[in-house]
């Protein structure tokens, strides 16, 4: 239930605020957030699951084919959780930082599929600074989003 | 993992064979959630406004988008009287044709632009099937055509600008009758090209090449009601891969980066790209009458 409202409350300021504010033409994908942080909290046996459903969600709204950015961020999540498991200390800094790369690949990851899915005007040379500036804003929104997602997953994997 | 990857596939095997539920599901959670996104849209306005300007925002935004509307306004019936003379003269040698039928149109504001980072050439207007919106019907301002409609829900449409260059549309020169398939220049969002379809003049005539600055418009054999006002031509030259054939660049009378309202013209469009121009058949083209017989058309 909280997990519902946490996304659904990312889709909505995705589809009004982050319509108009843009940095430097580009939006922080907020889906995308929301799948990075759930996988490096809940580990990836229910991260890809999650961010499954968050990518479900925002495909509705994209004009690529239902279930590329599904599987684009379950991908990416379950990449996340496994480098996490295996590497890393669980600390904000960090989570920046695997935010930074795994929203960016996620752009990249999306442009591709998407591109092999018939939407070959999605593979530009304009997705490699799409894919820094989103991997940028959505690491400087992290901050905001680990307590919504902690709180949301019920205090599940909370950070330090 | 594996099951996600197979549910994906699935969901990308019927959405992609155009699978009727697959769509109808979508458009559900999108019809659902409109109302929602409507009130945090409000809610967020004032945020987004204040992003967008430092001081009195809203008024000048309104202000603005009342002259463009006026100024698209004069700029299209001026488009329209220049390609209406020329018709007329051709619906005077040719009796019995219809021109420019009445179309019942539907006029909405625009809700939204792009709502990701890829779809840059997609507006969402706040009129859906509920107003007798189809997909694949023509999109325009004053100031003539802007678009085709894409995806439909029951209250909001998604339009694909005439700045995506995947469009392509069938165009008539009215300086010369010709017709050709043209799109957006990829680089320059406000200039069309035609690229296919029109030959350089044999023996280099240059006299028979069309004018510049005369208008270009829809022709009966593109997906689109006939006659609709793109813009006017400023430049002709020999296409450099092919020297029998012409290019025309065309300056488009739209603006569609920036667009606050667009009407809808309620005629069903045909669903396809026209792969080959063919002759407008609405407007006779080099049509010579009898005085005695008349027009055979």
């Amino acid at each position: 239930m909280r997990l519902g409202l946490v996304m659904l409350a990312a889709l909505l300021v995705q589809l009004t605020v982050f319509v108009d504010v843009r940095f430097f033409g580009v939006a922080p994908e907020l889906l995308s957030l929301v799948a990075v942080i759930g996988a490096f909290l809940i580990g990836s046996e229910r991260g890809p699951v999650l961010a499954f459903i968050a990518g479900l969600i925002w495909d509705v709204y994209l004009p690529t084919p239902l279930g590329v950015m599904a599987i684009t961020l379950a991908i990416v999540a379950y990449a996340v959780a496994t480098l996490n498991e295996g590497l890393f200390q669980d600390s904000p800094s960090q989570l920046m930082m695997v935010v930074f790369l795994a929203s960016g690949g996620a752009v990249l990851g999306y442009a591709l599929l998407g591109g092999i899915m018939g939407s070959p005007e999605l593979l530009r040379i304009d997705m490699f600074r799409i894919a820094l500036i989103v991997g940028i804003t959505n690491a400087v929104v992290t901050p905001l989003a680990v307590p919504a997602m902690t709180w949301a997953l019920g205090g599940e994997g909370a950070m330090r | 993992m594996v099951l996600l990857g197979l549910t994906a596939i699935t969901l990308l095997s019927l959405d992609l064979s155009g699978f009727g539920p697959i769509g109808t599901a979508q458009r559900w959670v999108r019809d659902l959630l409109h109302p929602v996104t409507q009130v945090a849209g409000a809610i967020a306005s004032p945020f987004s406004n204040a992003w967008n300007a430092v001081f009195d925002y809203d008024d000048l935004e309104a202000e603005r988008d009342q002259l463009r509307k006026e100024l698209d306004d004069a700029e299209g019936a001026q488009l329209a009287a220049e390609a209406e003379r020329e018709a007329f003269q051709r619906l005077l040698e040719a009796t019995e044709i219809t021109y420019l039928p009445t179309i019942p149109t539907e006029t909405a504001d625009v809700v939204r632009t792009a709502v990701g980072n890829f779809d840059d050439h997609v507006i969402t207007i706040e009129k859906g099937s509920n107003h007798g919106i189809r997909p694949g019907m023509a999109v325009v301002t004053g100031a003539g055509l802007v678009g085709r409609v894409d995806r439909v829900d029951a209250t909001t449409a998604n339009v694909q600008l005439l700045s995506d260059s995947e469009l392509v549309i069938g165009v008539r020169l009215v300086s010369t009758g010709e017709v050709g398939l043209g799109h957006t220049d990829a680089e320059d969002p406000l200039t069309f090209v035609i690229d296919r379809g029109l030959d350089w003049p044999e023996d280099d005539d240059q006299s028979l090449l069309p004018e510049i600055g005369t208008v270009v418009v829809t022709a009966a054999s593109s997906r689109y009601p006939a006659e609709i006002p793109l813009g006017r031509i400023k430049d002709v030259y020999l296409d450099p891969e092919n020297d029998i054939a012409m290019i025309v660049e065309v300056e488009l009378a739209n603006d569609v980066r920036d667009l606050s309202y667009a009407t809808v013209l309620l005629a069903e469009g045909v669903d396809q790209v026209p792969l080959v121009p063919t002759p407008s058949t609405s407007i006779p083209l080099n049509i010579e009458v009898p005085e005695d017989t008349g027009s055979d058309q």
